[in-house]
Parts: structure tokens; C-alpha cells; sequence
């Protein structure tokens, strides 16, 4: 099992829940992020392949920095980036103002949240405003991981298969970069230069602006005839203030060129001619793939722009950006005495390598006990620490510590196996177990706390949507490249994700959903009733709960209804005995045959309605839904 | 341990039976509320236009707008001071100034509660209108609603606890975000019903081309998905989780047979159509939602959320006015400002207006000063919500704003405060009202919040 490609796909699945990963920014203008999913096809690849858990790590906090030659390392900082973003925050706040700050500062927030929580189960974040008395996470640790990621932010980076041609891609990148740099600083200073010539010009052009947006307001729906010959009009005449405002915007950068001193004009120009030639260079090569992923450099949009250099991350008082107290040092958590807690580094890629290197690091035992807590808890639906995210004081107890340390030893100095992790829990006595009631057990511990058997287990949204497809003989293997939409999509200011518009009847086959277009916005409701998570929420461990809302879904939502239609097909197809569709129904469905009773009931049922509402009822019942 | 099953079902208990009766529903002290309707303009509604009444702005109409220090804008640089284009009139025993836009919400001055000193902690939609729906500026958090059906459990067994009616025209900024449960269980996510859709609650129904579903086999199906169901449970020593799931199709039955009765409003007599407007163009979405509350919050449901205003689109289709705040706002208020009053008018006249609150918010408010010449721009720094009914004091206000309405004056507050006052009218002490998640006791009101004992009646 532990071989099969279907394995990755699952524990993949899990992962994604862990890092929050999502095809949407979220928040307002929830665009789609096109180029999300290589990073969801590295993670199963990297289960499928049993990637040492340590490269694993390190991969996701710096794999661009700390496996330059490979775009895997590059695609798997996808973690970094896979949390919500703020695109108006972000594209179209105006550098230096307070709110941009804000952005900026809840940017890292989630990455570094992400990353702590992930792989050390510490609640870092907790320490934004102040130091607390029940936690030993300082202050200054939080600010010193803010600034460790001072130098990212998310968006999309070029990769090639062939690592020459990435080579060749990542030093004309670094050419942009440092010409990028040259160049702002000049650029700075021409906007401030000023002369009454200038300020008159530009009264004119935000006079005009002025007049523009009024135009631009007065446009309607264009509905009627009437109506969209007025809109061609405003149109016309809005493209003709358009060109006025450009025309003297390209005035006013003249005269303030002018007014450069010769040496910095000609510095100017070079860097400039050095940006057009690297460029030309990029444009050359043949297309690259592209991954959303934490990007020190990237090309800007809107407000959005690159550091270039790492900001400057201050330890804020209260958490507050009008409150910069020292400035903050890239390191990790103090508490961790073992290792030294500030990195020696003002280099961006360097601090996220040296956080990875603490991260994975021998003597960090945090790092150890968080991952094979989370498998323990996946193969027994309760961790061995029931808050797989937060071993801090506010966090379970364990409930055998020994044995998770044990755990931890073995995996570690074995080499970070996860394979060889579920052999060891796999072939245990206590997950041998059935899940069968004991009534004097039941009494001593009715939660189940010491694992006198196994815990009974709803399937979860993916793996019911799975079955009903795998069922009826629907599910398409393929696997990886980009996520299948299951919604109607319309690419407005706000884009629109509609799942009611949807009609399941016309794709005859559909992938497992880990490979479902997951928008963080408007959640799918079949799956959303069925719990799965917001995608902008870390979850370690998901809810488990049975709504009315749920049963309606169940029993109603069209994906459903059309499977319902297909098993019943196959029924058919496979016989026309009653006995025999029944028979091959309980087999695909339940894993059993059916019991007399059972038949009995249920041919006087379907001779009534039919086998389609057989299949939907089948779909519907306990047995189907839960794992004993 | 709260967030298994148990202790969800204690939590519900706790509300409805164990001290249902002396603390009138309440969960940590006898409540004044039992409901909620709460009416959020989307895109950010101007309080200079509407209840902030500025006699000094209207004096420097057209003069610089100087109020010192830097004033830093969303996307424009301030623009001269702007009167609002609205006249301004006192209403009620009050004496409530008002502006001629919401001549209706005026006439229920006496019923209201004005809080004039609300800031945001952001200037961007999104994260502000996480902000006022959960509290928080991130996406991912409960909203006010999930955490009121997780602290007081329902009150029928027919209908959810949490319904948003969002705008025909589409979404808020964030989406169904803004109402989603975060990391509470599913079951205190909110039942989004698009009123006037030909299927108003997703899945509610089979699809009409489901054409082997009839009411007969229907009944047949759920009959007999029931006894395999129990049979299956029985031979597993009755598991709570699988009795939970036989009960869960139980309510779904229930909820398909009561929800629309609920929706039907052609029943209403013709003095309540007209008083909510739904046979006029201009109030029609508005005032039907408004009385589609009504029939929902009689019928027990607890809290119901009603948007006007859709995501920041062009043309204009929320309160985002800043191109022209009269044409734009003129349209949203022109929708909202009768069926809002219709609602507090008609609660009132059926003698539920004691015990439901009326909340009127939206995400942040608008500048004293143009943008372009006819717009506003954003205004985190001061802004107007309000609330009537349900244990609040009437034909008050609280807090104000300096001479502009630019910046808060007195008594400054977030909506933290106003979360903090509403729980404690539903007989919730906001502080011990907690949810552990990934390490922290989360609350509605993360580390803020004071009630505000000045507007509880």
C-alpha cells in the first residue's frame, strides 16, 4: 500500500491541510493563483518518494537557497507561500503607508506561523504584542522569525526542467535584481524634483483625472441599445483624456530629467540599458514553468514590489507598526537551549537557510515529536498529543510520552523515513485492533485516551467524494498538473466561483479531489458540509461533525444525484438480477455482501423506486460513510 | 476538550436546559436578547451622509481641509472639505439630527442607539470586513453568528441558527468568508439563503433533473436508510457519532418542510409588503430580505445576517462611493433606508423588538473631504454603527467624532466593544465565551472589548 502512487495522493492531502494551501489569494478579489499546484505535486511526489523528512524541511523553508540546481528546491518554498494573501493590501496600497505596513507585517505573520506550527508545533505567533507569563516564547523571537522572512514575499517564479537553461534563467534574475536596485533610489529622487512648471502640469493631469473618473462613473450596465452608444461615447472620450494625462506625465519626466546632474542621469541610463538587455535575455530563452512560491524577487504589479534587499523588521511594541522598539535580529526561538537562538547573517537567503538548519537540526527535539505525532494522529485519528500544532503549555499533554519520544528517536536517527515510520505504527499490536466496544474498558476510559481499541472513524469530505466516484467505476487516476474547476468561473474585479452553475452530468470522469481547484473564498458546499477546512486555517486535525445541512448534501448535491445514476448504470451493466446488482453494490459500497435481511428489505425497496435511488441510499447509510 | 462532539452537545445543554429558565436563555447571566438581525452595508457607508451630523462642515464646504498632522488617504490625496449634499433635520423626542438620505431610519430615532466614535484597525475592505463580521482582519475566523450558535445553541428545531441573506447583485468583499465558522465545528457555519433564486438554499432540494426522486420514494428512501442505519448502530454498541448522523436527516427533513414556509412571503398582508417596499423597484431585494428576516427571527432563528451591497465591482454596487457619493450613495440608501426602519417598525409591532436586536454596521466610514470632486474616500479613523431593540437604550448616542468626522473625539471604540455590548445582551460575558485552537483560548473579541454599559437599557 505504502508503494502505491494513491499513497502520496493521501498524505499529501494531509499535508496540504497542515500548510493551509489554497488555488485563491482569499480575502477581497480572491483571484485564482494559476500556478499554485507544482508545489501540491511536489508534496506527493515527495511522500511517493520517501524524502528524508530533513530534506523535506528543508526544502520547504529555503530548498531555492539550500538546492540552488534544482527547480524541486525552488517548487517546494510553495509551502511558504501557500497561506491567503492580501492582493489590495498588497497591489494596490501605496508604498509607505500604515496599512501597507500592516500588510506587510501579517504577511510574514502567516509564514512564519506556517513554518513554527508546522514543523515544531510552537504557537510563536502568540507573542506578536508581548511576552507572556504561561508561554516561554519571547517577544523578541517572534520578531527575530519576522525577520527572517524580510526578504520574501509570495508570488510566482520562473523554473526550468533543464538545470542549464535554469542556471542561465536565475543570473539574468539576479541581473534584474541588482539593476532594480541601482535604478529606485534614482527613480526616488526624480519624483521629488520639482519646479513651478512641473506643479502646473500636474494640477492639469489630476484635473484631468478628475474629469476621467466622473466619465468612467457615468457608464451604466448597457443594457439597452441607448445605453451602450453612451458608453461607447465615455469610452471615447475617457481614452482621449487617457492619452492627454500620458502625454503630460511624459512632459513632466522630461523637464525632471533634465534637472538630473549629468553623472546621475548617465548612471541612470546605463542601468537602464543593462535592464533592457536582461530582459531581452529572459524573453529569449524558451518559455519557462512557473510556481507560486516565496519570492525574494519577482516581477512587480500594481504597489507590489520586490525588496530587493531584506526590509527592516523592528521588535513593535504592542505589536504595534507606529511602535518600532530595537531593531530585530533573524534567529529562532530562545527557548530551544541547545541552539544558538540569532543567526549571523544579514543575507536573505541565508536566514531562511539557517532557520531550516535550526529546524532540522539533531538537538531540536521539537521538530522530531511534531511529525510523528501527526502521523500517529492520522493512523489513529488522535494524536499522541491531541494539539498536533501546539506542544506549548496551552497544548495536550501527552498521553504516553515515552513512547513519543521514542518515536521520535527512531525516526530521527533512522534516517527520517516516513515509510519506515508506518511500518513501525502499521504492523503494532495496538493498531491491529478492532474497533469493537468493551463495556468494562468503556468505563475506565471512555475517550478512548490509552487506545484499548480502535477509534471508529468518519471518512472525510475528500474520501466520500472519492468513493462515490471510485464506486461507480468514475475515478480518473491521472495524476498532477493543474486543479480541475468545479465551479463556473468568471474573471471579474471580484471574480465570481458559482458551484450551483456547475452540471456534474457533463464530465463523465473526475480526479481524486486533492487534485480539486480549492478557492479560499466560496468554499464548495458538498465538501464544506462534510468539514473540510477553510484553506486560510491551519488545521492539524479536522472537525468531525453531522449537520442537517451535511445530510441534506448527501442526500441532494448534483455530484451525488449523477452517481447515484452511474453505479445504478453499472448495476445494469454487470446484471439484470436483482440479487446479483445487490450483490455488487454492498461489494463496491460496503466491502461485504449483504445479509438475508438486508436483501429482503432492500429488493421490495428498489422494486419500488429503482435502483438509482438504491445507489443514492447506499451512498447515504453509516456503514458506507464510516471506517470501523 | 470543548470541540469533541460531548462537548459541543454540553455547551448546547448548558443553553437551552440547564439554565434556560432563570437566566432567560442567557449562558453566563440572564439575557436581554434572543436574537439578532444584523443589516451590514457593504463597500463602507458614509457616516458624514448619513447620521454624523457636522454643522462646521457644511460652514467650510469647499474650503481646504486642513485638520493638521498628515492625512493619509486609501487612494487619493484629500480633496477641499465636503457638506454632504443631503440637508439635515432633528427627529424624534430625541431630537436626533439626521440627514434627508435615511428619512425613514430618522422617524426610529427614539428606538436607537448611535455609536459615533467607531474605528477600524484597517483601511482596506477586506481585511475590515473581516474585521466588524469576526473581529479579526485575517481570513479564517469565526463570525459573530457561528460564535452565538456555538455559545447559546438554537432556539427551534426546524431551522439553522445562523442565516445570511447576501445582496441578489453577489457577494461582499471576502465572500461567504465573512460568515464562515472558522475552526468551530460545521455546525455553527451559517445557512446562506439567496432569496429570490428558483433554489434558495443550496441542496436543499434534488435537482429538477433528478427525475427518479418523487415525494413517494422519497419518503421510502429516508424510511429506509433509517432502519439500516440503526441496525448498523445497534450492532455497534450505539456510537454517539452514528447517533448523531441517523438525528442529522431527521432535522434536514424538518428543515426541508419549514424553510419554505418560511421564504413564502405572499402570505403578508398588503400593509407589511408596502411597508417594507417589496413591490417597488428600488426596495424591492432590500425589503424583501428584510421581511424574509422577520418571518425567519419569529420562527426561532437566531441570528440573521442581511447585506446590502455586493463586492467592489464597477459599476458601482455597493457603498464604495468614491467617484460620486451622491449618485451612488443616493442608490444604496434609497434600497436600505426604508425596509431597515420597516424592520424595527414591524418587530415592534409584534412585540418582538425586547428581545431582538437590530445592528446596522458596516466595515469602516467615509472622509469629511472629496475625492475626484464628488466622491469620499475611506475613513478608518471614525464612523458611525448603530443599534435598536433587544435591551438597548433609545434616542442615544455614543461617543463622537471631532468637528469633521474625520478622526474620533470621545470615547473611542472598535467592534470589539459593540461584539463585547451585543453578547452581553445575549446573556454572553464575551471574555469567557472561548474556543481552544492550535494553542489558544480564542474569543470573538480576541484581547479587547468593553461592554458599553451607557447604551444597555
Amino acid at each position: 500500500m505504502l508503494d502505491s502512487p494513491r499513497y502520496g495522493e493521501r498524505w499529501g492531502r494531509h499535508w496540504l491541510d497542515v500548510a493551509h494551501y489554497g488555488e485563491t489569494h482569499g480575502y477581497d478579489k480572491d483571484k485564482p493563483r494559476r500556478n499554485a499546484w507544482p508545489y501540491r505535486d511536489y508534496v506527493i511526489r515527495a511522500f511517493n518518494e520517501d524524502k528524508p523528512y530533513a530534506r523535506f524541511v528543508r526544502e520547504q523553508v529555503a530548498g531555492d537557497v539550500l538546492y540552488p540546481d534544482t527547480p524541486e528546491g525552488l517548487i517546494a518554498t510553495g509551502f511558504l507561500a501557500a497561506g491567503p494573501w492580501d492582493y489590495v493590501g498588497h497591489a494596490e496600497l501605496r508604498e509607505g503607508t500604515r496599512d501597507k505596513r500592516i500588510a506587510r507585517l501579517l504577511d510574514r505573520d502567516d509564514m512564519l506561523m506556517t513554518v513554527m506550527s508546522t514543523f515544531s508545533s510552537l504557537t510563536v505567533h502568540c507573542a506578536r504584542c508581548h511576552n507572556h507569563k504561561f508561554d516561554p516564547i519571547l517577544q523578541s523571537d517572534y520578531y527575530a522569525l519576522q525577520a527572517v522572512f524580510a526578504g520574501v514575499d509570495r508570488a510566482d517564479r520562473p523554473y526550468d526542467d533543464d538545470p542549464a537553461l535554469f542556471a542561465k534563467r536565475k543570473a539574468i534574475l539576479e541581473t534584474l535584481r541588482k539593476t532594480e536596485l541601482g535604478i529606485n533610489p534614482i527613480e526616488a529622487h526624480i519624483a521629488e524634483l520639482s519646479s513651478d512648471e512641473i506643479e502646473r502640469l500636474q494640477g492639469d493631469a489630476e484635473e484631468l483625472g478628475k474629469r476621467r473618473t466622473l466619465l468612467n462613473h457615468e457608464k451604466s450596465e448597457g443594457k439597452t441599445a441607448e445605453q451602450q452608444a453612451r458608453n461607447a461615447e465615455l469610452d471615447a472620450e475617457s481614452k482621449m483624456l487617457a492619452e492627454q494625462i500620458r502625454e503630460i506625465r511624459a512632459r513632466v519626466r522630461e523637464i525632471r530629467l533634465g534637472m538630473l546632474d549629468a553623472t546621475e542621469r548617465e548612471r541612470l541610463a546605463r542601468l537602464q540599458q543593462d535592464e533592457k538587455r536582461a530582459k531581452a535575455a529572459f524573453d529569449a530563452l524558451p518559455k519557462p514553468h512557473w510556481v507560486y512560491s516565496a519570492a525574494p524577487y519577482f516581477k512587480s504589479f500594481g504597489t507590489f514590489t520586490p525588496s530587493l534587499e531584506p526590509r527592516p523588521v523592528s521588535v513593535l511594541g504592542r505589536g504595534d507598526v507606529d511602535s518600532p522598539l530595537e531593531p530585530a535580529q533573524p534567529g529562532a526561538v530562545t527557548a530551544v537551549k541547545a541552539l544558538p537562538a540569532r543567526f549571523k547573517t544579514s543575507h536573505e537567503g541565508e536566514r531562511r537557510a539557517a532557520l531550516a538548519d535550526w529546524l532540522v537540526d539533531e538537538k531540536n527535539p521539537l521538530t522530531w515529536r511534531s511529525i510523528v505525532n501527526r502521523v500517529w494522529h492520522y493512523h489513529f485519528g488522535k494524536g499522541l498529543v491531541d494539539s498536533p500544532n501546539d506542544f506549548g503549555r496551552m497544548g495536550a499533554k501527552p498521553t504516553h510520552p515515552e513512547l513519543l519520544d521514542w518515536l521520535a528517536v527512531e525516526f530521527r536517527d533512522g534516517g527520517g523515513s516516513l515509510k519506515q515510520l508506518h511500518r513501525l505504527i502499521l504492523t503494532s499490536a495496538v493498531y491491529r485492533q478492532s474497533s469493537a466496544g468493551n463495556a468494562e474498558f468503556e468505563r475506565i476510559d471512555r475517550d478512548n485516551q490509552f487506545l484499548w481499541r480502535m477509534n471508529a472513524r468518519r471518512l472525510d469530505a475528500e474520501s466520500v467524494r472519492d468513493a462515490a466516484l471510485q464506486i461507480a467505476g468514475d475515478l480518473d487516476l491521472t495524476m498532477g498538473g493543474p486543479p480541475d474547476e468545479y465551479f463556473w468561473f468568471k474573471d471579474d474585479h471580484s471574480p465570481v466561483y458559482d458551484y450551483s452553475r456547475f452540471d456534474p452530468a457533463e464530465h463523465p470522469k473526475e480526479r481524486r479531489s486533492i487534485y480539486r481547484f480549492v478557492v479560499r473564498s466560496v468554499p464548495d458546499p458538498l465538501m464544506e458540509s462534510l468539514d473540510c477546512p477553510d484553506p486560510s486555517l491551519l488545521t492539524p486535525k479536522r472537525n468531525v461533525t453531522m449537520t442537517a445541512v451535511q445530510a441534506l448534501a448527501m442526500l441532494n448535491d448534483p455530484l451525488l444525484i449523477e452517481q447515484s445514476r452511474r453505479l445504478a448504470e453499472r448495476l445494469r451493466m454487470h446484471s439484470s438480477d436483482f440479487g446479483q446488482q445487490l450483490d455488487l453494490l454492498y461489494r463496491l459500497a460496503l466491502s461485504r455482501a449483504p445479509r438475508p435481511d438486508e436483501t429482503k428489505l432492500l429488493a421490495g425497496y428498489a422494486k419500488e423506486n429503482g435502483l438509482e435511488n438504491l445507489c443514492r441510499l447506499v451512498m447515504n447509510s453509516n456503514e458506507f460513510l464510516f471506517v470501523d | 476538550m470543548l470541540g469533541s462532539f460531548g462537548g459541543l452537545a454540553l455547551s448546547h445543554l448548558l443553553a437551552r436546559d440547564a439554565h434556560g429558565e432563570d437566566l432567560n436563555g442567557g449562558l453566563h447571566h440572564p439575557a436581554k436578547a434572543k436574537r439578532i438581525v444584523q443589516l451590514y452595508m457593504s463597500g463602507a457607508a458614509s457616516q458624514v451622509d448619513t447620521f454624523d451630523y457636522k454643522p462646521d462642515l457644511i460652514k467650510r464646504n469647499g474650503q481646504k481641509f486642513d485638520p493638521g498632522g498628515k492625512v493619509e488617504l486609501f487612494q487619493s490625496d484629500p480633496g477641499p472639505c465636503m457638506a454632504s449634499p443631503w440637508g439635515w433635520k432633528p427627529y424624534g423626542e430625541c431630537g436626533k439630527w439626521i440627514s434627508d438620505l435615511v428619512p425613514h431610519i430618522g422617524s426610529q430615532a427614539d428606538k436607537i442607539a448611535f455609536l459615533h466614535s467607531m474605528m477600524s484597525k484597517s483601511n482596506v475592505h477586506g481585511p475590515a470586513t473581516f474585521m466588524q463580521a469576526t473581529g479579526f482582519v485575517l481570513p479564517g475566523f469565526p463570525s459573530l453568528g457561528a460564535w452565538l450558535s456555538y455559545g447559546l445553541g438554537s432556539l427551534t428545531d426546524n431551522l439553522p441558527t445562523f442565516v445570511v441573506l447576501p445582496d441578489a447583485r453577489g457577494f461582499p468583499p471576502n465572500g461567504p468568508g465573512n460568515w464562515g465558522a472558522g475552526f468551530l465545528p460545521a455546525e455553527h457555519q451559517a445557512t446562506m439563503i439567496r432569496v429570490g433564486r428558483e433554489q434558495p438554499i443550496h441542496d436543499l432540494f434534488p435537482p429538477e433533473s433528478a427525475e427518479f426522486i418523487r415525494d413517494s420514494s422519497e419518503k421510502a428512501t429516508l424510511a429506509t436508510l433509517e432502519k439500516l442505519n440503526r441496525a448498523h448502530m445497534d450492532q455497534r454498541g450505539g456510537d454517539s457519532l452514528l447517533a448523531a448522523r441517523i438525528q442529522s436527516y431527521q432535522m434536514a427533513a424538518r428543515l426541508q418542510l419549514t424553510a419554505p414556509e418560511a421564504l413564502d412571503i405572499s402570505k403578508e398582508t398588503p400593509a407589511v409588503r408596502k411597508l417594507y417596499g417589496v413591490d417597488e423597484e428600488m426596495t424591492q431585494d432590500f425589503g424583501t430580505r428584510c421581511l424574509v428576516a422577520r418571518r425567519l427571527l419569529e420562527r426561532g432563528v437566531r441570528f440573521v445576517q442581511v447585506w446590502s451591497g455586493a463586492d467592489n465591482g464597477f459599476p458601482r454596487r455597493n457603498w464604495d462611493s468614491h467617484e460620486n457619493i451622491e449618485k451612488d450613495h443616493g442608490q444604496m440608501a434609497g434600497e436600505m433606508d426604508r425596509p431597515a426602519a420597516a424592520l424595527i417598525r414591524d418587530l415592534e409591532a409584534l412585540g418582538m423588538l425586547d428581545d431582538t436586536i437590530v445592528y446596522w454596521t458596516t466595515e469602516f466610514g467615509r472622509m469629511p473631504c472629496s475625492q475626484g470632486s464628488l466622491g469620499r474616500d475611506h475613513n478608518p479613523f471614525a464612523f458611525t454603527s448603530w443599534l435598536a431593540g433587544g435591551g438597548v437604550k433609545g434616542g442615544v448616542s455614543y461617543g463622537a467624532s471631532d468637528e469633521w468626522s474625520y478622526k474620533v473625539a470621545e470615547n473611542p471604540i472598535y467592534c470589539y466593544d459593540l461584539h463585547a455590548t451585543v453578547l452581553h445582551l445575549m446573556g454572553i460575558d464575551h471574555k469567557r465565551l472561548t474556543y481552544r485552537n492550535n494553542g489558544i483560548d480564542r474569543r470573538l473579541t480576541d484581547v479587547h472589548g468593553e461592554v458599553l454599559g451607557e447604551i444597555v437599557a
